[in-house]
């Protein structure tokens, strides 16, 4: 267990304290308890429901070279793609799904006409290669469809990686409950809220 | 049958209200409750959940997502997400017809709408109560602030409200618990804006949340999504506050699951007896006795159980002798204002979630020339705030990868937003109505009738233009203006605001008024409506508080009323 998922189970602990019992139980140590802490883990049986087993991948790869490892766990370790596959399922209306679907496959497409191999399976440095010729045209000042897909699809990275534990308590930090205090030095947290 | 002393129809913020008034003052009372039940605490099946607990991770269920099939209508609103859709209502459970685009947002549980509330209060003042004697529109005011400021008092000293206290005459003190602090983004701005303009102020939200405790109930602990429910109590809801207080003296029952269709007037004693209603799991029809009865359903709720209370006495509506029942809809517009950014400051942070903004009370039309302003009448006040931007703004800005990552393990510059909520002129042809459609209950759904007019729209140019002024007065840089205001379509349509009020409102004369000036129906002495449907005109203030003063002070005249043998 790291620090800070310490820190934030002192301040629910905290919390429970100033409330005299109010927060049932359940509520705090469901926070921790082994089951939860194992529903938050990929499970084994865990399977998606709309991407292929190859565009989960496609999705991983190229979450994990967004948000990459560093010190701290990268996208593909916070299951980003696990993420993205339950927005696709259960929230996208079908028009909005199957257009990041096509822009999947355009990747791939465009890694098969550029290095002749599917995106996943080519080498990182083509990966990377690719990365920065789709981040460039995605933020040019004329922008196509494959625009809309990798703005997406980096948002969706990121909200994937720092709204999971990984990215909330380990990359960033999660503000302690307690108190409101509006003017403190940068310096005396060192990094942004999750 | 039992026979209640008095049946309150709603139990949000004014059902609760007038179920604790009156149980206290020793009637036994029923409240009806077209929705579930939800138990303080228990039922609070969000609260504290960390985002990646939410498998949307807490995702805006805007229209067409799949978690918002059944809430075409309530996803309209951006308070619609992933953690709160519980406490919002199913729209096959409420349908109705929209002419232009209304959009009529509703709880459907115990406790209403004062779970999921936007918590800031403000006390109208003279400026609004005579606001339509002094420029025509609508009816004028049967009361002034003298006569609600001991009740704003009386509700603030029990809700608990914390803000600062500014002395002006057109947004009334009350009685605070201590301010929230502002942030440094905020001081900066208030500092540049009051030096550039010295007759505007720039002031914390004032709000229905403890900074001290208050009985039973705790200080805020800035976990920050009140709307998922708290069990500190730290603001104000019906669970947390008014219906603990009913209960607590034995005299109250409540009946979840019911929806009324129509209230039973008796002709002969000129008074109404009891409430029919439908039992939404069984569909079953059931009636309640009571000698009196309280209309706190919410403003269209109450209007269309009144315009659905036809006898030969009200062919068009209970209480409707005027043929103003339903008449003179209002919302406050808003969406309209100004962002930018701020330099610098980058050595200062803050740590908490802060479920407040910031206040800009009204400025324009004041009374005096300096403040007039020759394209609108009445006013409007600001919303806003300021924080660094987090994580999000990398989706807007090229680059990814290990520097990608590096950059957002800081935050990002300081932002800052304000937008303003305008007053809605009374006109006659906003206006709802019964159609021929009936609910699943067997209930005539409203027809909805309601537009923006000229002088709001007129306002609306007035709010971008002058939130785009002071921010770059202040010392504010890309200072950009917005209104999400689309003619004939969604952005900013009436009802957004979730401020919906009147179509049954006070006046002096039962010839063009439905209630009189103790919220009273003018026709039917036992019949008292106090949530927002009572509302002559609609200042351009968060009205809750208004609406829980004026529920507590019609439960004072309606009991002593009782007691003197007049109801």
């Amino acid at each position: 267990m790291s620090r800070n998922t310490i820190s934030r189970r002192r301040a629910l602990q905290q919390v429970a304290l100033l409330l005299g019992g109010a927060i049932s139980a359940p509520t705090v140590a469901g926070v921790f308890s082994t089951a939860t802490r194992r529903a938050w883990a990929a499970s084994p049986a865990w399977a998606p429901r709309t991407l292929s087993a190859a565009q989960l991948e496609l999705v991983a790869t190229l979450a994990e070279h967004i948000v990459p490892q560093t010190e701290t766990p990268g996208a593909r370790a916070a299951g980003v793609h696990r993420f993205v596959d339950t927005l696709l399922t259960d929230h996208y209306p079908a028009a909005e799904r199957d257009r990041f679907l096509t822009g999947l496959a355009g990747v791939d497409a465009q890694a098969q006409s550029h290095y002749g191999k599917r995106f996943a399976e080519s080498a990182a440095a083509q990966q990377v290669a690719l990365l920065r010729e789709l981040d460039a045209a995605a933020y040019a000042a004329t922008r196509g469809e494959d625009a809309w897909f990798f703005r997406r699809m980096k948002e969706l990275t990121l909200v994937g990686y720092y709204t999971s534990e990984i990215g909330a308590m380990q990359e960033l930090r999660v503000s302690p409950f307690g108190t409101y205090r509006g003017d403190i030095p940068y310096t005396s947290i060192g990094r942004a809220w999750a | 049958m039992i026979t209640y002393d008095a049946i309150v129809i709603g139990s949000g913020i004014t059902g609760g209200w007038a179920a604790k008034e009156l149980t206290e003052k020793g009637l036994a009372t029923l409240v009806i409750e077209r929705g579930r039940n939800v138990e303080h605490r228990k039922d609070y099946i969000t609260e504290h959940k960390p985002s990646w607990e939410l498998p949307l991770r807490n995702a805006r269920l805007a229209v067409g997502t799949r978690g918002a099939e059944e809430y075409p209508i309530q996803a309209r609103t951006g308070q619609f997400h992933e953690s709160v859709k519980h406490f919002f209502i199913k729209d096959h459970r409420n349908p109705y017809i929209e002419d232009k685009p209304f959009t009529w947002i509703q709880g459907d549980q115990v406790g209403g709408k004062s779970l999921i509330w936007g918590r800031q209060v403000y006390r109208w003042s003279d400026l609004d109560f005579e606001a339509n004697l002094r420029d025509g529109h609508g009816v004028d005011w049967p009361i002034r602030y003298a006569d609600v400021a001991p009740w704003y008092s009386y509700v603030e000293r029990f809700i608990g409200v914390s803000g600062e206290k500014l002395g002006l005459p057109q947004l009334p003190d009350g009685e605070f618990q201590p301010p929230m602090e502002m942030n440094a983004g905020e001081k900066f701005v208030k500092a540049g804006l009051e030096r550039a303009f010295p007759d505007r102020r720039f002031t914390i939200g004032r709000v229905a949340i403890l900074t001290q405790p208050l009985n039973d109930r705790l200080p805020c602990h800035y976990c920050g999504p009140c709307e998922r429910g708290c069990s500190t109590g730290s603001y104000f809801s019906s669970q947390a506050s008014t219906l603990p207080a009913a209960r607590a003296t034995g005299r109250l029952t409540i009946v979840p699951d019911s929806v009324v269709h129509s209230l039973i007037y008796d002709a002969a004693k000129s008074r109404v007896t009891g409430v029919r209603v439908v039992d939404t799991t069984t569909k079953q029809t059931r009636e309640y006795s009571g000698r009196l009865v309280f209309l706190c359903a919410s403003t269209l709720a109450t209007t269309r159980v009144l315009l659905n209370s036809k006898s030969p006495s009200f062919p068009n509506g209970l209480a409707n002798s005027s043929g103003v029942l339903g008449h003179y809809l209002m919302d406050h517009h808003f969406r309209a204002g100004a962002s930018g950014t701020i330099e610098g400051l980058l050595d200062h942070y803050y740590q908490g979630n802060r479920p407040n903004g910031i206040y800009v009370p009204r400025f324009r039309n004041l009374g005096d020339e300096a403040s007039r302003r020759g394209d609108y009448v009445r006013g409007f006040g600001y919303q806003g705030g300021a924080s660094r931007q987090n994580w999000a703004r990398g989706a807007g800005e090229p680059g990814f990868g290990v520097e990608l990552k590096r950059k957002l393990h800081d935050p990002g510059r300081w932002t800052m937003g304000m937008t303003g909520f305008g007053e809605c002129l009374p006109r006659a042809d906003n206006h709802v109505e019964l159609a021929e459609q009936t609910d699943e209950f067997g209930i005539p759904v409203l027809r909805i009738h309601c537009t923006w007019g000229e002088n709001e729209l007129a306002m609306r140019k007035d709010m971008a233009a002058s939130a785009a002024e002071m921010l770059e007065a202040a010392g504010c840089k890309d200072v950009r203006t917005n209104d999400a205001y689309r003619e004939g379509g969604l952005g900013a349509e009436p009802g957004l605001g979730i401020h919906e009020m009147g179509t049954a409102r006070m006046g002096r004369d039962p010839r063009t008024s439905v209630l009189n000036g103790h919220n009273q129906a003018h026709d039917v002495p036992n019949l008292f409506v106090t949530d927002g449907a009572c509302m002559a005109s609609s200042s351009c203030v968060n009205p809750s508080i208004t609406y829980m003063a004026l529920t507590a002070r019609a439960c004072d005249y309606a009991v002593a009323e009782s007691k003197r043998g007049n109801l």
